[in-house]
């Protein structure tokens, strides 16, 4: 890890209390996800009430006039704040993307946003991403979060060859 | 088990408002974390997989070691009713499919949702980039819904725990869960060792 962040098993040890905390208080853990499904729903309801009939958004209703009216929802908006406040203070705002130097950023951009498309219908699939499916499932003993955990990562690494000159750069080998 | 308080919300001792706000305030340490262990960085994430830093995935495996060592220590003394922490049920496939594409997605982008969020926060432009293309994704998953319906609701089974499987108690699959992160963290370095392309 570069210079300023902290050590991983601190850092574990910090996520992991917290998300116990979290369990004790709310009886579940965190998420982001499901905020996007459900901004999404609301968006689409708002501007056409016959998004009612297809069954997935309809979920998103049946117990409340809004989607967003979610713990997971507040949580998001408080995640986006932590990582503001978190990058003010240490003084580590970047605009620029994360990619190999030699890499255009176009492409990187195109990458990205394929990318979160596929994420999207991934987390929808597997009933959440790797903080609502992978931490909430592992740190409560659910086999259902070990199965998307591995296919995640054996996923990561089947395909990391075809994505190597957008995160690494020759010299380095 | 009587008289159990925790967790809170579940037993009725925090009203849903109280919970609402405990939601921002713990989605702002958590933004906080992610941003202070790097896991804003796309960089970060993607180099899991070239194995040129393993960051991202020793965080996982401790923050899991952690949270359940607390979970079972407060289970032991009484305290806190495991069974009623909310818990994604299991659906085999679907969770098998969706990891693909996860990993894949992952890889591509180097960015999930909470990063993403967290990253946004940070200024990341990829980050926006990504969660667009997340939105999108979601819009595309309902249009979609009607056709892979059967498929996505299939093999379910409900809530499965380890101990559901190899038989047992919460202890059991305690004692699984660790094993099976200090086995994956150090069969990772093992692996980064070989590949001798990373640093640490």
């Amino acid at each position: 890890m570069k210079k300023g962040y902290w050590n991983p098993y601190l850092g574990g040890v910090i996520l992991g209390t917290m998300l116990f905390i979290t369990f004790l208080i709310a009886s579940q853990g965190f998420g982001a996800s499901g905020t996007f499904s459900r901004l999404t729903a609301q968006y689409l309801v708002d501007s056409d009430k016959s998004w009612l009939s297809n069954a997935y958004v309809a979920s998103y209703f049946k117990h409340s006039d809004s989607a967003l009216a979610n713990w997971t929802v507040l949580e998001t908006v408080g995640i986006l704040i932590g990582g503001f406040i978190s990058a003010l203070l240490a003084g580590r705002f970047m605009l620029s993307p994360d990619k190999a130097k030699s890499y255009p950023a176009s492409k990187r951009f195109f990458w990205a946003f394929v990318g979160g498309t596929i994420v999207a219908i991934a987390t929808r699939l597997a009933r959440g991403c790797t903080s609502g499916q992978g931490l909430d499932g592992m740190a409560t003993f659910s086999v259902g979060a070990w199965i998307f955990m591995f296919a995640t990562f054996a996923a990561g690494l089947i395909f990391s060859p075809l994505f190597r000159k957008q995160w690494v750069d020759k010299e380095d080998n | 088990m009587e008289n159990l308080i925790l967790p809170l919300f579940k037993n009725g001792f925090l009203s849903p408002e109280a919970n609402f706000f405990f939601a921002i305030l713990m989605g702002i340490s958590f933004g906080f974390v992610l941003e202070r262990t790097g896991f804003t960085r796309a960089q970060h994430i993607a180099d899991t997989f070239y194995f040129r830093n393993l960051a991202v995935p020793k965080i996982m495996g401790v923050t899991i070691i952690t949270a359940t060592t607390w979970f079972i220590l407060f289970a032991y003394m009484g305290w806190i009713d495991l069974s009623a922490l909310f818990t994604p049920g299991t659906y085999v496939w679907p969770y098998f499919a969706g990891g693909l594409l996860f990993g894949l997605g992952m890889v591509m982008s180097g960015y999930c949702p909470g990063t993403a969020v967290a990253g946004l926060g940070t200024g990341k432009s990829d980050a926006l980039v990504f969660l667009i293309g997340v939105l999108v994704g979601m819009f595309v998953y309902f249009n979609l819904y009607d056709m892979i319906m059967n498929f996505a609701n299939s093999t379910k089974f409900g809530v499965v725990k380890i101990q559901d499987v190899f038989g047992g108690n919460n202890y059991t699959s305690y004692i699984v869960t660790v094993a099976l992160e200090v086995g994956i963290i150090s069969f990772l370095m093992f692996l980064q060792k070989l590949s001798n392309n990373g640093r640490n």
